[in-house]
């Protein structure tokens, strides 16, 4: 491509404003709480340079990678459940057959504009004994759940995060789809593809790459996962330990252990990546 | 074109049964905000008596609003006035950051582009504790904390926004464009200012909306370098009357449901209004380029 030619300083006018900023407030705090990692602080004595002990004492906390094993679970139930709730429902919108598309389309994306930390009050709300529109349901059957019940938490929040997100993913596979040009399903048709052929054969192998990406940022964000379980803390009880950023948020600001917590968060940063990488080797390996 | 060619059949046994999931679906989807709104017009007696997802009498929403928003003086307005403030600072300020930043990698050849391009990208995956952390101290020692600059600084560090503007100018910005204009002779920024923006305002509107909602929608950033409750934004106003209620010391319920269903109201309408745009962040950002 053909780019300007003009003097050298000239571009770095036009990102100065953003690498100011992305220097200030990403890699700075990135150094700075690697940094911190480093240290101990006793009591209210200066902190003192410890070197890679905090880190020891991570691979050895039983408490983090708790949370860590608890959030894998999570993405492996959870991500199933809504990227394939995804998958179908952006193949049903991309169907023009299909009656409704863009009626379904707006309304399964709509909690996406809900804040999660709102979300999960709301589906607290709903889920707590005294207001909860799911109790007379279940009445009829006799059935009298308690959502918020420690054995029950794990799968309410299931329920919050999938409301909240299978929309998105939709459209990013939807998105996925409507790339595809239409006339290989004409093609595919007069070969005498059926619907589910075209679906299994065409459509499926081309949208990998978006599948990929929706994948990846369900790694992302599950192993984030912070609001939900935050604003239920005022309705149930609910362990520090649930999720990995429940546990550095507790332990930096409830038993002001700043060090230990940057040391998690650089760990917890490293696990993300890594799993992330796994999955997109994985693609890059399907599409060759 | 290619839909008359296919033999319609709507009423098959198999498409009515999908169309019917799809509805259940839908009522799954809805039913929280149908919820919010039966339950935003109740009283706090009627919330734990009456049917939960049918309206009472007497109605009480406006009583709720009147409630909602007297409550500590007004607070939730001052939250609600806030929220815009972060949401529309953030906004406009990462639109334009990162159409400059878009311009500057898309459009000029320089030393380590490539490499910055991909560091920006890669910061993607950093959890938000890995940075919020640090820079909740870093802005201790910069006596920034309780302040609107706390909230609105570090959000205005978008790495999506970068590379959506950039796929923008690539697309909808020719480089011949920047060459006859230099022709004319034009400076750099004049084409940028002049000629490029109202090109590339597809994207602007696009980077903007997408920001507004995510710094509406923040909650982990400012409950860390906010503990002033007149700089709260609504999110975390909301759960702190949450958390008092379930004490005994806050609002009512009511007024609790009217404060969510506040909060949630605008971006709703703003969704509905503006899917053209959210649609086209999405298309973009997440599978071309």
């Amino acid at each position: 491509m053909k780019k300007i030619k003009t003097t050298k300083f000239l571009p770095f006018i036009f990102l100065s404003p953003f690498l100011i900023l992305f220097g200030l407030f990403y890699i700075a705090p990135l150094i700075y709480g690697f940094y911190l990692s480093l240290f101990h602080q006793y009591g209210l004595r200066p902190p003192v340079f410890i070197g890679f002990k905090n880190y020891l004492q991570v691979f050895n906390d039983t408490n983090f990678w708790m949370s860590i094993l608890n959030m894998t679970k999570f993405f492996l139930i959870q991500g199933s459940i809504m990227i394939g709730l995804a998958l179908i429902f952006a193949l049903y919108i991309d169907n023009q057959k299909n009656r409704f598309r863009g009626f379904f389309r707006m309304v399964y994306y709509i909690p996406f504009a809900i804040p999660t930390a709102i979300s999960g009050i709301l589906w607290g709300f709903m889920y707590s004994k005294s207001m909860s529109p799911f109790q007379s349901i279940f009445g009829i059957f006799g059935l009298h759940p308690d959502f918020l019940a420690s054995n029950a938490l794990f799968w309410s929040i299931i329920n919050i995060v999938t409301w909240e997100w299978t929309g998105y993913n939709m459209i990013i596979i939807y998105s996925g789809l409507q790339s595809i040009p239409r006339e290989l399903y004409e093609a595919a048709h007069i070969d005498g593809a059926k619907r589910f052929d075209i679906i299994r054969y065409v459509k499926i192998p081309l949208i990998i790459p978006s599948l990929i990406l929706s994948i990846v940022f369900t790694v992302i964000g599950t192993f984030q996962i912070f609001n939900e379980p935050y604003v239920l803390e005022s309705m149930t009880f609910i362990s520090p330990h649930f999720t990995p950023n429940l546990y550095i948020y507790t332990t930096a600001f409830s038993y002001g252990n700043f060090n230990f917590a940057a040391a998690m968060a650089i760990v917890l940063a490293l696990v993300t990546f890594a799993v992330s990488m796994i999955f997109m080797r994985f693609a890059g390996f399907k599409e060759e | 074109m290619e839909e008359k060619r296919i033999k319609r059949n709507y009423y098959s046994a198999k498409s009515v049964i999908f169309l019917s999931l799809m509805f259940v679906a839908s009522v799954y989807f809805l039913l929280p905000l149908f919820w919010i709104i039966v339950a935003s017009s109740k009283s706090n007696a009627q919330l734990f008596s009456t049917n939960p997802l049918w309206f009472a009498t007497p109605f009480d929403m406006l009583k709720n609003i009147k409630n909602a928003s007297s409550y500590d003086n007004f607070i939730l307005w001052r939250w609600f006035l806030n929220s815009i403030i972060y949401a529309s600072t953030v906004s406009a300020g990462t639109a334009l950051i990162s159409a400059m930043a878009g311009f500057a990698f898309s459009k000029y050849n320089f030393f380590g582009k490539n490499v910055l391009f991909y560091i920006v990208l890669g910061t993607i995956m950093v959890p938000s504790t890995a940075l919020v952390l640090p820079i909740y101290l870093l802005m201790h020692s910069m006596n920034l904390i309780n302040t609107y600059w706390a909230v609105i600084l570090p959000s205005l560090v978008n790495p999506f926004a970068i590379y959506l503007m950039r796929i923008f100018w690539m697309q909808e910005f020719p480089n011949e464009l920047i060459d006859a204009a230099h022709v004319d002779g034009a400076s750099d920024f004049a084409i940028f200012f002049k000629i490029g923006l109202p090109m590339v305002r597809g994207g602007l509107a696009t980077v903007a909306l997408f920001s507004f909602v995510s710094t509406w929608n923040n909650f982990f950033l400012p409950l860390v370098v906010i503990s002033k409750s007149k700089l709260f934004p609504l999110t975390l106003g909301i759960s702190i009357w949450t958390s008092l209620t379930s004490t005994g010391r806050g609002p009512s319920y009511g007024a609790i449901t009217m404060g969510i269903l506040i909060s949630i109201t605008p971006l709703i309408i703003a969704f509905i209004f503006l899917r053209r745009y959210w649609q086209a962040g999405l298309n973009s950002g997440a599978v071309k380029g």
